[in-house]
């Protein structure tokens, strides 16, 4: 599945490929790997990457372990403020199914439902290893254009959005406490 | 003539500039025993951000960072680079440091525009710690230009024939290489951009290409600052050996900075007013007195 | 002169008259007034001198009409109109228009009276008018304006009745006032009576343009007085005190009257750059803390003012020429900057950063002066503010004045500081809620404003007229003339062009702009959307960072010393002893009155016989 791309987003793709600046949004315990994949042993910045302060600088953005109702919501608003073309990275099984936290009341099982997840990593958690095979994966489908996530998430708005109303419900008293 | 000497000057900011950033990522990364990212990594960077749809929080953001780099590029073309020097006898030192001070405001408007207390904090500590560097800097060069009576960068240059500043007036050097490393915003001092406080201050807001103009600009910045550095310190020379010394201070700087912690504001102030600016009197004073090697 | 001098005064009734029909006709009588007196400044002839009435025995009042006239009369005008422009549209909000319209009127031809005033009575004169409407335009303005007016009366009386004590000194010694006749004695006299009589005279100037340390009066009646007349008072009648430093370091030969010290520079001069040392460091300094944007602009006229002075008073020819461009550029950048903020308060009704925010959105033209302003104000090089800083630099580096030099450079680095504070408070930032309705203010306001942020952007490109009228200032003292010419400014230590400033600015500009509009578009998001680490908000007012923006520096030098306590501690003093007298001597009871009476009944018997 790929689209149709000029010959200055092929470069820009390439470009992007190379210089992947990560959000990590860490919710759940995978973010315990990130340090070790950043830090001498592994050192993810050979591959361009590095971990930025905002979501405004990024273009991948790694959701760390499981996400609950409340947590979600703030996903979701992080995402819509990343500039395109974004991509999302699943981290550990708690993304893909809901991991150990499954029958949770509050835990979203599928990530998929509610933003455009690019690529998973599988694993409770990801060893750095896998976290560099999934990095290489990434840069692979980003250089020919199959890392389409912000697209499918454009074009597919409107179930998004309904996905993400329906898991979140309606908000009644508006402070820092209930959202 | 002249058009061309300014377009060789931005030129070789921009490629040596972003090159050099480039190899300070790869030495830090070595001194951490890393293996670093290639030493083309910052071009990448600069066009990937270049590359992407960002967002723009209205008019002022996006004048300021315009404003930003004009003005930072307005000031490169006036510093000598070795033997080639865009504007000679009219690149006076004030006139250049004054000229940095538009990209800088530039900078902090744009920032504070878009509005987000980061970027003001990271903009009021970035002035504050201006406030600390660039008065030990400007007593040292003051010096110099007493002693020189010239406060044109090029003939400064060229009067170090006989023996460079650096030896001359070692303390004025000193004082000047600790303000550099304030300026720019190198670690211990890189309080204004500090991410893990204020998430990266001014730059919080900053997508794709406005990020990617910054980072221009960023890089044009520091090699207007070492440059200035080199020629008022590390005599004159030619277009090649103005390059060879350039990266010298420049891989100093970052090995300094490699292994340095982070100071508080209020400690880079109280820093620099209280040792650089008081080494900077000293050399002053055997200025005054005829005490120069 | 003597006859413009009539007109004007003679209009000044007229325009209250015509005020009092209607208003908006007494306001164009006084443009109408100011801008006739600006275009017979051209027309007099330099050199000449009148007679006019006189007060005392065997001496004349006169007028000389000098190059230095000239120049400040030119910038005090400049000022007057401009704001008088502004006041079509902001008098409506005032109470008693006519009478502030009269003042104004009667506060120019004063200020011009002062100008032209050829000897030390005569000047005097002018100057207690200038002072005494001055003090009754200040208590029309907040609620508390009434006790800043009483403090600037105060310290405005002391500097002046220094400057009398100097004139009768000078009077009972020579029998003549006419400053040319003076000068010419007062080089052979005794060092006592010349120190005297300089530091009586300059005490009126450092007073008036807020130099330490009789600067305290800057912060309160700046912060309450009316807006617009905030901007008069910065323009035009503290540049009376730069004329004033003018008149006791140049017209006054410092230079043949003391010994020279150390760079060339009398003895007498180095106090006063020592004075204007301390004001740069207290203004700056202060003006950092302020919350009230008045009061931080009046703490940097304080910053200011120490530069002009340090400038003028190095008798340098770039020297004194960077302090009287600088007095130029100040009057031109603090007028805009008062003006825009008497815009903001027009339509916000507050003066203080930390209750405003965002207001670019809704008065882009207001924003662009004040920017247009503070970048002339912090000396930042398109605009002509830097270069009149550059000769003071310069000149303080080429002597090898570095503590002096240094104080220089923390004013000009701080001023950033300080002149970022209400430009990130005021005008960017989260709008505030309540200011959703705030409009542009309306187009008589608008004009001054950016006509002086085109006179700004003219002289700093090319400084070339302002300069030359320098330069005859400067021949005219007997100073070497600084050289120049029309977009290059030369000094033995260097030259510089500002037009290639200018122009490599436009093309570093324009390099960016290409780059801005090749690169993808970016979205236009509203300021509401922000990084907030992933919370929502929904008062935006309170994510807008103005409250103590530099806390961090400020906790540096909390515990300073204070002047304005040590006077207000004087204050006190004097009033216990006032009330300790007053229980004394003015008891209600008849009885003692008839003893008080009777006492000094007494004592006159005494004393005749």
């Amino acid at each position: 599945m790929s689209y149709e791309r000029t010959i200055w987003e092929k470069i820009a793709d390439n470009l992007r490929s190379r210089s992947m600046w990560m959000l990590h949004y860490c919710t759940g315990c995978g973010a315990v790997e990130l340090p070790p994949s950043m830090t001498s042993r592994f050192d993810m910045e050979r591959l361009g990457m590095g971990p930025m302060a905002t979501p405004r600088q990024a273009d991948i953005f790694l959701i760390t372990g499981y996400l609950s109702v409340k947590t979600l919501r703030r996903v979701i608003y992080t995402y819509e403020q990343m500039p395109d073309p974004k991509y999302v990275v699943g981290f550990g099984s708690c993304t893909i199914n809901g991991g150990i936290y499954y029958d949770s009341y509050a835990t979203i099982n599928r990530v998929d439902y509610y933003i455009p997840v690019d690529l998973y990593i599988a694993g409770c958690m990801p060893r750095p290893e896998a976290i560099f095979e999934a990095f290489t994966e990434l840069m692979r489908m980003i250089r020919k254009g199959e890392a389409i996530g912000w697209k499918k998430y454009k074009e597919n708005y409107e179930w998004y959005k309904q996905n993400q109303l329906k898991s979140l419900g309606e908000v009644y008293v508006h402070d820092e406490f209930h959202e | 003539m002249t058009i061309f000497k300014v377009a060789a000057v931005l030129l070789t900011g921009f490629f040596v500039g972003l090159t050099l950033e480039g190899i300070a990522r790869k030495i830090i990364a070595r001194v951490q025993r890393r293996y670093g990212p290639p030493w083309y990594q910052n071009f990448i960077d600069v066009f990937k951000a270049l590359s992407k749809h960002g967002f723009s929080h209205g008019w002022i953001f996006d004048f300021g960072v315009l404003m930003a780099l004009g003005g930072v590029i307005a000031t490169l073309s006036f510093v000598p680079l070795g033997n080639l020097v865009a504007f000679p006898g009219l690149d006076n030192v004030f006139v250049v440091l004054y000229l940095f001070a538009v990209g800088a405001l530039g900078m902090a408007m744009g920032m504070v525009g878009s509005g987000n207390p980061n970027a003001s904090i990271g903009v009021a500590r970035a002035l504050t710690q201006m406030l600390g560097y660039e008065v030990p800097y400007l007593v040292s060069l003051a010096a110099i230009i007493f002693y020189y009576k010239t406060s044109s960068i090029s003939n400064l240059m060229n009067l170090q024939a006989d023996s460079w500043n650096l030896f001359k007036m070692p303390i004025g050097a000193a004082v000047a290489f600790i303000s550099l490393m304030g300026m720019l915003g190198k670690k211990p001092f890189d309080t204004p951009i500090a991410p893990a406080e204020i998430a990266s201050g001014p730059m919080v807001e900053l997508s794709s290409k406005y990020m990617g103009l910054l980072m221009l600009m960023h890089t044009f910045s520091i090699f207007v600052e070492i440059s200035l550095f080199v020629d008022i310190f590390l005599g004159g020379g030619s277009y090649l050996v103005f390059l060879l010394k350039f990266t010298v201070v420049w891989i100093i700087a970052t090995l300094i900075s490699a292994v340095l912690p982070r100071f508080r504001i209020e400690q880079v102030v109280k820093f620099y007013w209280r040792v650089p600016l008081g080494l900077a009197f000293l050399q002053a004073f055997f200025v005054l007195i005829g005490w120069v090697f | 002169m003597s006859q413009l001098l009539l007109i004007l005064f003679i209009g000044s009734f007229l325009v209250y008259l015509l005020t009092r029909m209607n208003w908006i006709i007494g306001v164009l009588a006084n443009i109408g007034l100011a801008i006739y007196s600006f275009y017979r400044l051209f027309t007099f002839k330099v050199g000449t001198s009148e007679s006019i009435f006189s007060l005392i025995v065997n001496q004349n009042g006169t007028l000389v009409y000098s190059e230095l006239s000239k120049f400040f009369g030119i910038i005090s005008l400049i000022v007057a109109i401009s704001v008088y422009f502004f006041l079509i549209n902001w008098l409506e909000k005032q109470k008693n228009r006519a009478v502030f319209n009269f003042f104004l009127a009667l506060i120019t031809a004063s200020t011009l009276g002062v100008f032209f005033s050829g000897d030390l009575l005569t000047l005097y004169i002018f100057w207690e008018i200038m002072l005494l409407f001055s003090v009754l335009l200040v208590q029309m303005g907040k609620e508390d304006s009434k006790k800043a007016a009483l403090n600037y009366l105060t310290i405005s009386l002391i500097g002046s009745y220094m400057y009398l004590y100097a004139v009768f000194m000078l009077w009972n010694r020579y029998g003549t006032l006419v400053i040319k006749d003076i000068v010419q004695k007062i080089s052979v006299e005794t060092s006592i009576f010349k120190w005297a009589v300089l530091i009586l005279i300059a005490a009126a100037g450092i007073a008036k343009s807020g130099i330490f340390p009789l600067h305290t009066w800057l912060r309160t009646t700046q912060g309450s007085s009316p807006d617009a007349f905030s901007a008069i008072l910065a323009g035009q009648l503290e540049k009376l005190g730069a004329y004033m430093l003018v008149l006791t370091v140049a017209v006054f030969p410092s230079l043949k009257m003391f010994p020279v010290l150390y760079g060339g520079i009398p003895v007498f001069n180095y106090v006063l750059i020592v004075l204007g040392m301390i004001s740069i460091l207290i203004g700056t300094l202060m003006a950092i803390k302020q919350n009230d944007m008045k009061m931080l602009i009046a703490y940097s006229t304080v910053s200011n003012s120490g530069y002009i002075l340090i400038g003028l008073a190095t008798m340098d020819k770039i020297g004194f020429a960077g302090g009287l461009f600088h007095a130029f550029n100040h009057a031109i950048a603090s007028v805009m900057i008062f003006l825009s903020f008497a815009a903001v308060i027009y339509r916000t009704k507050t003066s203080k950063i930390d209750e405003m925010g965002g207001l670019i959105w809704k008065m882009p033209l207001t924003f662009i002066t004040y920017l247009v302003g503070i970048i002339s104000l912090a000396g930042i090089p398109p605009m002509s503010g830097f270069i009149s800083k550059w000769m003071i630099f310069v000149v303080l580096v080429k002597k090898g004045m570095f503590l002096t030099a240094a104080a220089a450079f923390i004013g000009s680095v701080g001023s950033f500081l300080y002149v970022f504070r209400p430009l990130a408070g005021v005008f960017l930032g989260q709008l505030k809620s309540k200011h959703k309705d705030v409009k542009e203010v309306p187009i008589f306001m608008l004009i001054p404003m950016l006509v002086l942020v085109v006179i700004t952007v003219f002289f700093g490109v090319i400084p070339g007229p302002v300069l030359n009228m320098i330069t005859a200032v400067e021949k005219e003292l007997n100073i070497q003339p600084l050289e120049h010419t029309m977009t290059v400014i030369k000094s033995s230590v260097g030259q510089w062009n500002t037009l290639t400033v200018f122009t490599m600015f436009a093309v570093g500009f324009i390099i960016a702009f290409i780059l801005y509009m090749v690169f993808p578009k970016a979205k236009r998001i509203p300021l509401t959307n922000q990084y907030t680490a992933g919370e929502f908000l929904y008062n935006y007012d309170l994510y807008h960072y103005s409250t103590r923006f530099y806390a961090f520096f400020e906790r540096l030098y909390e515990k300073h010393p204070s002047v304005e306590k040590l006077y207000e501690m004087f204050g006190k003093f004097f009033k216990d002893i006032g009330e300790f007298l007053n229980r004394w001597f003015y008891s209600a009871s008849p009885s003692a009155y008839l003893l008080w009476f009777s006492i000094v009944l007494l004592a006159i018997f005494w004393v005749r016989w």
